[in-house]
């Protein structure tokens, strides 16, 4: 236990007190007090909807509570803008990240406080001001790169540099690791130690089991708004955490597909290349079979899952469904040929927000439900409604709008939609990304049905227990090259990191 | 009962195009009261100076070119893109028309009404053709291809004219004002064509596969093409939509006024744009109706109306427009911010009820 935590009441950061903030029709935070100790990692947990991200919007500024208080260090504080949070020194490592992608990296850390001389911008002193706030974290970036050619875990670290820089005491991170690989997310990791051996309180936002314990001192479970625990991380395990977050117990299962019988061969791939992306890959997926394909960021898992399904104009070498030869030049031909693929960045390329919930359940099929391109209204519904209620999406949803819906129920949709395709063979690109356990679960169980039913599944997940739960094979990438595959029972968390990192 | 009777007038006032209606009611209602009356000469009766058949039949002729236009825009903006080219297509239409009517010579009325729309036609599905196989097939943004079209449209028709105005046969003027036993002063024809176009529209948008996929390529792309839809085949037929709605629009113009030069339908594209937009079509693309964009033309029409019907200084109407179009946007992004707020608290409430 750190020391921190037991000298409780002495040292704390922050203390919130009655916080309640509501919605028209809901209420996202209720009531919620706990307090924050300095210098130390805390982690706040809940699925989605509980309320952690409002309440680390709230603690940053960018919302403001309609009841209760919060304490830094003591003395009350009612930030009424993010300005005034950073001035307080609390800072926010978003989710999404919010910066200008076209402007360098010194700018946009230094936007807001550019130096100037004489009413113009002094570049040389950006250029210095920029390197030693990128030092601080330890990030090697040239700082006149612009900002949109950094790769996700980057602009992260640019981030961090920029609240730090400011001097933050307290640094919120939600979600941090969402969009990471195993090894960025290891660097991340070690950043927050450094950050909070400096004194710094972390609140870390987080779905993820492992990183709770590895990094947390403390964590607060929040559910449906309401505090429901408080608890030193070293007196709770994974099942009592799950407990206090979903309020009843979450049962392991074997997943069934695995004692079967693989079926015919449905796709096959033989020396894919892509240049620069990958090259030489090859495997072959048999009806009712989950085969893991695991690998670093940049490894080159979704650029396969990409060229297979027909968005990769470059791609050379040969694909066969079901032992024919086939040419897949667009996502229409991959569809053609029963494939369907659940991309890894859903808000961007797996929905159309834009649209309703039933709209994009259908989307795949529009066609199929219409008689003389005049669109079946019963059908469709029918055929949406059929797929929110096998997997569990609160029919009531149907026709929300799309963003209205928490992280699971979208990436549901995206799933029903491939159902609603009936294809045969199905590629899931982190098919859990920022979902909550419940949902997560529940995804899973989906998969293992799937799998058990006949489908062929070739699922890319950065989550290693994930992938090696569900996996029947699994295969790993190493810059763009098959490094291995191991078959379900060599495949451990060891084995697989060693052959994703390349130690014999 | 009283529940689903509720229901339905919820989703009246939800729907896109309450709003801009209620508007225009209380507008034209306003114009009623305020704009006094006259005699009329021939019958003896007291006759509402904004309020009576002529009148409101002039402004749905002159709403009738933008509107039918603005749908087609619709489709474009909902998709997307912008077409800048449509006042040029407009020209064109008009004038190659008349241009081949002019070089066929007499015929019987049927056949020249039927040269003549599908001259019109043609000319206009072309010009469409020719953005939408520029844009998609270069990579150039829709704004940049269609405001160079824009100009060579207008060109061609130019040189190829002469800046003539050209005079179109009597049987054109005839079926465009025909009174179809209203009275002799009175033509609903070009109403009745709006009419016809706004709904093929909304029809097409909401009902439709095709309007569908409008949709959500305009939502987005990247999505759309994840889930296998033909993404430039949709974006090509916009094209030839925005395209084909101006050549109905020609046809019409040109065939009601007698005549069709180069210079016709100058400046119509930004007045069809702020039609769509007003009718709360988004620029981002994803979003608009069919029907609040012949709303948005009749606003436009209305307040101009207005100016005159009220004696207001002509030289204000465009400080008039400017500032109306502003202000109906505004209010239109408040409402559906407000009405988005409200639709995921209650989806968010419901969905932690199952929890």
């Amino acid at each position: 236990m750190s020391p921190a935590i037991s000298s409780s009441g002495m040292n704390h950061a922050i203390s919130f007190r009655g916080i309640t903030r509501r919605y028209p029709g809901i209420t996202a935070l209720d009531d919620v007090t706990f307090d924050i100790a300095a210098g130390s990692c805390h982690a706040i947990c809940g699925e989605n909807g509980a309320g952690k991200s409002t309440l680390g919007k709230i603690l940053a500024g960018n919302e403001q509570p309609d009841s209760g208080t919060i304490l830094l260090d003591g003395q009350p504080v009612a930030f009424k803008s993010p300005r005034e949070a950073l001035a307080a020194g609390v800072a926010i490592v978003h989710q999404e990240l919010a910066f200008c992608e076209h402007l360098s990296v010194a700018e946009n850390l230094c936007l807001g406080r550019l130096p100037t001389r004489s009413g113009f911008i002094d570049r040389h002193q950006l250029a210095t001001q920029a390197a030693a706030l990128l030092a601080t974290v330890g990030a090697t970036m040239d700082p006149a790169r612009p900002l949109g050619t950094l790769s996700i875990a980057e602009q992260q670290l640019v981030q961090i540099a920029a609240a730090v820089g400011c001097g933050a005491r307290v640094v919120i991170f939600d979600e941090p690791t969402s969009s990471l690989s195993e090894g960025e997310a290891k660097r991340l990791y070690d950043l927050v130690r450094q950050l909070t051996a400096s004194g710094v309180a972390v609140i870390y936002v987080s779905h993820r089991m492992p990183e709770i314990f590895l990094l947390s001192d403390a964590v607060t479970v929040l559910r449906d708004g309401r505090h429901v625990a408080t608890t030193p991380t070293s007196a709770l395990d994974e099942a009592a955490l799950v407990q206090q977050m979903i309020g009843r117990t979450l049962e392991h299962y074997f997943p069934a597909h695995v004692g079967a019988a693989p079926g015919d061969e449905l796709l096959r791939v033989e020396y894919l290349s892509s240049r620069g992306r990958f090259e030489d890959v090859s495997f072959s997926l048999h009806a009712g079979e989950v085969l893991g394909l695991a690998g670093l960021t940049g490894a080159g898992r979704s650029e396969v899952a990409r060229a297979i399904f027909g968005l990769d104009p470059d791609a050379t070498g040969s694909i066969f469904v079901r032992g024919a030869a086939v040419q897949i030049g667009s996502p229409r031909s991959a569809m053609d040929h029963g494939i369907g693929l659940v991309p890894e960045d859903r808000k961007r390329q797996g929905l159309v927000l834009s649209m309703l919930a039933r709209e994009n359940t259908t989307l795949t099929v529009l066609e199929s439900l219409s008689r003389l391109t005049f669109v079946r209204r019963d059908r469709e519904r029918a055929l949406a409604l059929g797929h929110f209620e096998r997997l569990k999406v609160r029919t009531g949803l149907l026709e929300s709008p799309t963003t209205a819906l928490s992280g699971g129920n979208q990436q549901k949709l995206v799933l029903a939609k491939w159902l609603a395709a009936r294809s045969s063979i199905l590629i899931l690109d982190e098919p859990t990304r920022g979902v909550d356990v419940g949902a997560k679960a529940e995804l899973h169980a989906w998969i293992d049905k799937l799998a058990s039913q006949g489908t062929a599944i070739l699922l890319i997940s950065s989550e290693l227990p994930e992938l090696l739960s569900l996996s029947t094979r699994v295969q790993v990438l190493r810059a763009g090259r098959v490094a291995g595959e191991l078959p379900r029972e060599q495949a451990d968390q060891d084995s697989v990191l060693r052959l994703m990192a390349g130690i014999a | 009962m009283t529940s689903s009777l509720k229901h339905t007038a919820q989703s009246v006032i939800r729907a896109q195009s309450f709003g801009l209606a209620m508007v225009l009611v209380i507008l034209a209602g306003v114009l009623t009261a305020v704009s006094g009356s006259h005699i009329d000469p021939m019958t003896g009766a007291s006759v509402n100076n904004f309020l009576n058949a002529h009148t409101l039949l002039q402004m749905a002729t002159d709403t009738s070119t933008i509107a039918i236009m603005a749908v087609g825009a619709t489709l474009m903006i909902i998709s997307g893109g912008i077409d800048l080219s449509v006042g040029a297509i407009y020209a064109i239409s008009g004038v190659g028309m008349a241009m081949v009517l002019r070089g066929i010579g007499p015929m019987g009325p049927v056949t020249t009404v039927l040269v003549a729309l599908l001259t019109c036609l043609a000319i206009s599905f072309l010009c469409g053709l020719a953005n939408g196989i520029m844009t998609i097939g270069l990579g150039v943004h829709a704004f940049i291809i269609t405001l160079g079209t824009m100009w060579i449209f207008r060109g061609l028709a130019f040189v190829s004219s002469r800046a003539e105005s050209i005079l179109v046969p009597t049987p054109l003027t005839a079926v465009t004002k025909a009174s179809l036993g209203l009275g002799a002063t009175l033509s609903p024809v070009p109403l009745l064509a709006m009419l016809a176009v706004t709904g093929v529209g909304a029809v097409f948008l909401t009902r439709t596969v095709m309007g569908r996929h409008v949709l959500a390529v305009g939502g987005n792309a990247e999505a759309s093409r994840y889930a296998g839809l033909r993404v430039d085949r949709i974006r090509l037929g916009v094209f030839l939509w925005s395209g084909i709605t101006a050549g109905i629009a020609a046809f019409l113009s040109a065939g009601y006024y007698g005549s069709a030069t180069s210079s016709d339908g100058t400046g119509y594209e930004l007045y069809v744009i702020a039609s769509a937009v007003v009718g709360g079509a988004s620029l981002q693309g994803g979003k608009g109706s069919a029907i609040s964009s012949t709303l948005g033309a009749l606003l436009i029409v209305l307040i101009r109306q207005a100016i005159r019907t009220l004696h207001l200084d002509q030289n204000y109407e465009w400080i008039i427009i400017g500032t109306a179009m502003i202000a109906a946007v505004v209010l239109d992004q408040g409402g559906t911010r407000l009405l988005a707020r409200r639709m995921a608290g209650e989806a968010s409430a419901s969905s932690s009820r199952t929890k």
